[in-house]
């Protein structure tokens, strides 16, 4: 985060340029978490299939399937039924090659419905806190299934805002999020099963793809994740994330005092006010105003047409700097003050 | 009255109602218990496994059986989302595989071992109906001790394969799937606690 280090905001200094491509990064992250949570259900079908010896009993769409997960698997594996078992799970919980690694609202969650620590499963959410104390909400921008099912939700609301169709965008208050996290833990404790799970869309959506896929097929989750993404349709824009959803809470509470933060350098800000526009969960990146709830998603930095964001370390916002326009001022002063100095030099 | 305040009433009454039903309603709502399920192989009857499990569906991927299937709300609002297994349908096969997964604890590691799973699953316990026992009806079978996987153990057979389940039943389920007649004559009864 070298951004940080030099003293950002002086004449011709601009972000580092891979910040500006950050954005790219996160899209493919996104992808890379949705397309495993498919593949992983597929994989498991074929392990089963394979611990079976039954391709000979298999129907062709079947086979399809087992040739497809062996033309994949077979580089890395002989024994698929067993090595295969290294990864599993989905983005609520999972384990890679023995390591586990949990949700911190899981971790939440039990606690409050069982009353008790059960320290083998805390131990699986302390890589999550770490990186959510450092960078922030990071877990939404660029893990979580269900950001990047909303996100091309919200592009779509935008295209048909651009036909013409007038879409709802209210605006709540965005505290409303605690109080569904407090609500959904004291639920948990009264009825003593785990029942923030169900209305936890990264937790839903890793569990009914591999219902559709490798059980019956969907389940009562789906339902619930259509409302939510008709709700940030027709009601508010993103309104699940910004103002509903207990694990963003969680790790808006967990990343308050993150380190590394966006901040924007006011001498090369013009006000255009596209990072406002951009920014999917309502901030002001324009008058400094990110909060607990930024998730570091960069799409600010990405849309400035001015290089004006840049990363932080710091664990506090920085303080409000004034409007941007008034760069142009400090630049014009600093120009003239080149100038001078020039002028100066050739008298000399 | 505008329409915001009127729909919020309309909310407020609307959970009232919700919180008005009879405590039966509301519990059978809640869990309804109209199946016969067994929770993956770990030794904790239903609540304590509950209060552990966090939905995560890891157990299902492990299952190299396909026996651990997911509820939706057919159990009831408590047991959404969770892991049971039908032993009609299809029986563990005790290769403890989702203990080694599972991040919780709900399903215990358990090495699989013949005592290491004497001694740490009670999914339930298998009991006989004699009336149906083709055995007991004096047609020799004895397919539900030859199902099952701690043969002698849990299950041994007397005269003409009559089949006598003993304490260390695990209730994995194998006997009751394999059973030929209809309806079967072994069932496994769930350990709720």
């Amino acid at each position: 985060m070298n951004g940080g280090k030099r003293t950002a905001g002086m004449p011709g200094d601009k972000p580092f340029f891979l910040w500006r491509h950050l954005n790219k990064l996160r899209w493919m992250s996104l992808s890379i978490v949705f397309a495993m949570l498919v593949l992983l259900p597929f994989l498991h079908v074929y392990q089963t299939y394979v611990a079976a010896h039954a391709y000979d009993l298999l129907s062709p769409p079947e086979r399809g399937l087992y040739d497809a997960m062996e033309f994949l698997t077979a580089p890395f594996t002989d024994d698929p039924a067993e090595d295969l078992d290294a990864v599993k799970g989905n983005t609520w919980s999972a384990t890679f090659w023995g390591l586990k690694l949990s949700d911190p609202l899981a971790a939440g969650g039990q606690m409050a419905a069982g009353r008790t620590l059960h320290w083998p499963f805390l131990h699986t959410v302390l890589i999550p806190v770490a990186f959510t104390v450092i960078f922030g909400r990071f877990f939404c921008g660029w893990l979580c299934p269900a950001t990047l099912l909303y996100e091309l939700n919200s592009n779509f609301a935008a295209w048909l805002r651009w036909a013409g169709i007038n879409l709802g965008n209210r605006k709540f208050d965005k505290r409303i999020k605690y109080a569904v996290l407090a609500l959904g833990l004291v639920l948990s404790a009264l009825s003593g099963s785990v029942l923030v799970a169900a209305v936890y869309p990264p937790a839903i959506i890793g569990r009914e793809i591999y219902y559709g896929i490798a059980l019956g097929g969907f389940g009562a989750g789906t339902v619930f994740f259509l409302g939510t993404v008709l709700f940030d349709l027709l009601v508010a824009r993103r309104g699940f994330c910004r103002y509903l959803c207990p694990g963003g809470a969680l790790y808006s509470l967990l990343g308050r005092y993150r380190l590394v933060r966006i901040r924007r350098i006011v001498e090369t800000c013009n006000d255009c006010a596209k990072c406002n526009a951009v920014c999917e969960f309502g901030l002001d990146p324009m008058r400094d105003g990110f909060g607990q709830e930024c998730n570091n998603c960069a799409a600010c930095i990405a849309i400035c047409p001015t290089d004006a964001m840049t990363f932080i370390i710091r664990p506090t916002d920085h303080p409000a700097q004034g409007l941007g326009h008034l760069g142009w001022q400090y630049r014009h002063r600093q120009a003239a003050e080149r100038q001078q100095a020039v002028t100066r030099g050739e008298a000399a | 009255m505008d329409r915001r305040t009127f729909l919020s009433a309309l909310g407020a009454a609307a959970v009232a109602a919700l919180a008005a039903l009879t405590p039966q309603a509301a519990r059978s709502a809640w869990s309804r218990r109209s199946l016969r399920y067994l929770r993956p192989p770990g030794p904790f009857p239903e609540k304590e496994f509950l209060s552990r499990c966090i939905n995560c569906g890891q157990c299902g991927e492990a299952c190299p059986n396909r026996c651990i299937k997911f509820f939706s709300l057919e159990n009831g609002w408590g047991s959404i989302d969770t892991p049971y297994i039908i032993p009609r349908e299809k029986g563990c096969i005790l290769c403890m595989k989702c203990g080694d997964v599972c991040p919780t604890g709900a399903i215990k590691p358990t090495a699989r071992e013949a005592q290491a799973i004497l001694d740490g699953v009670k999914m339930g316990h298998a009991r006989v109906d004699e009336s149906l026992c083709l055995s007991y009806q004096g047609k020799t079978c004895g397919v539900c001790y030859r199902a099952c996987p701690l043969p002698d153990v849990a299950i041994y057979v007397g005269r003409l394969e009559q089949p006598h389940v003993t304490d260390k039943c695990v209730g994995c389920g194998l006997c009751e799937r394999s059973c030929i007649q209809l309806p079967q004559a072994i069932r496994i009864i769930p350990n709720l606690g």
